[in-house]
């Protein structure tokens, strides 16, 4: 019974793991970093989906629980101190992008993101996911118009982030 | 394009890099987590059985304080004093089961740090209850004596105005400093500890007013 809630799980999580690994690339700058995080939200996960009804889609609960841990839960290890710059494997999917200049900007782009604050992160994350403005205020627990305004700060930080 | 426009149109790509099998996700369930919950539940039960020891030690160590206790407890002052101690200990622990349980990784991001923070603050009232208990019973336990023991009553009788003085800021001075070694105690552990949750949860309450 448990092999099978295992299996069921693990199989989930291999079809939805790129949600965690956004997750990761937004909070965490190096590859060890990115991987001990990625661990926490699993276990977290694990932990949390007995009590997965169902009635909400895997990836929408996925999004709380891996945001939460990212925010709330993850204590950083200190193998997070050995500092080997994620920069160059985070960009790696820019890849396909074959326009030199765009490449650039994403990469201060994602610079800039990731100098923003763990909350505005969480923001940021569930916008690039597309979730509208009643989400984003019900997973942070904030209203809808504060949400919206807040996003708009991130926006103009951003911009003023990336042309000072 | 806006900045996060662009972000936006890459944000789905997924890199081969990161990708992981079914084999390597399987282990990860069984590893232990490292979240600050877990670490705030050991170092609760940590301080929980730290108090039961500190008040219990004596009684277990030395044959003439445990003579004096018994003495002491045939008074049905006293039985009802530990009946109360013990009472409040098993509230705490309920209160504490309590919070634990309720904090919920699927809740959303606020309530889930206001249930850590209440847990911390079950746990620091604790503590503050068996302070401010220690001090009480330290100042009955020297009024007790004074009054009672022969020593002591001959030594009060002894000391002049001066002396008296030289007593009363010699205990407050270490008691102070007893205090402020606690403090710093507590403000290292869970400064270090929820330093992130608190300027977390700062910041959403921040975008509430």
């Amino acid at each position: 019974m448990k092999n099978e809630l295992e299996q069921s799980f693990v199989e989930l999580l291999e079809k939805h793991q790129n949600i965690i690994h956004k997750v990761c690339r937004l909070y965490t700058n190096n590859y060890h970093a990115h991987n001990d995080l990625f661990q926490e939200i699993t276990i977290q996960l694990w932990k949390a989906y007995p009590k997965f009804r169902g009635d909400s889609k895997f990836s929408t609960w996925m999004y709380r629980v891996g945001l939460n841990t990212a925010i709330t839960l993850y204590r950083k290890s200190k193998r997070t101190i050995s500092t080997q710059d994620f920069e160059g494997v985070a960009f790696k999917m820019t890849s396909e992008v074959y326009d030199d200049t765009e490449e650039q900007q994403l990469k201060i782009l994602y610079k800039a993101v990731h100098q923003l604050n763990d909350i505005e992160k969480a923001l940021v994350f569930l916008y690039l996911e597309d979730k509208d403005y009643r989400e984003i205020s019900e997973t942070m627990g904030i209203s809808e118009v504060n949400a919206r305004v807040k996003m708009n700060r991130i926006k103009n930080k951003l911009r003023t982030i990336l042309n000072p | 394009m806006d900045g996060l426009d662009l972000l936006k149109k890459n944000w789905n790509k997924e890199q081969e890099s990161d990708k992981l099998s079914a084999k390597d996700i399987l282990p990860m369930l069984h590893k232990k987590s490292s979240s600050i919950v877990k670490l705030l539940f050991y170092i609760s039960v940590g301080e929980l059985f730290f108090w039961i020891i500190v008040n219990s030690i004596p009684y277990f160590t030395s044959d003439s304080y445990k003579e004096r206790l018994d003495q002491i407890y045939s008074d049905n002052a006293m039985i009802i004093l530990s009946v109360f101690s013990y009472a409040v200990i098993i509230l705490f622990i309920y209160l504490l089961y309590k919070s634990y349980k309720s904090i919920s990784v699927t809740d959303n991001a606020r309530r889930l740090m206001k249930s850590i923070i209440n847990t911390r603050k079950i746990i620091k009232y604790y503590v503050l209850y068996n302070l401010i208990m220690a001090g009480i019973s330290m100042i009955i336990a020297l009024y007790y004596s004074f009054h009672n023991d022969p020593d002591a009553v001959k030594l009060l009788e002894e000391i002049d105005g001066k002396g008296m003085m030289i007593l009363i800021v010699a205990s407050t001075f270490f008691t102070a400093i007893l205090i402020v070694i606690i403090w710093l105690f507590y403000k290292l552990i869970y400064g270090l500890l929820l330093k992130r949750l608190n300027r977390n949860y700062k910041e959403l309450k921040k975008l509430e007013i």
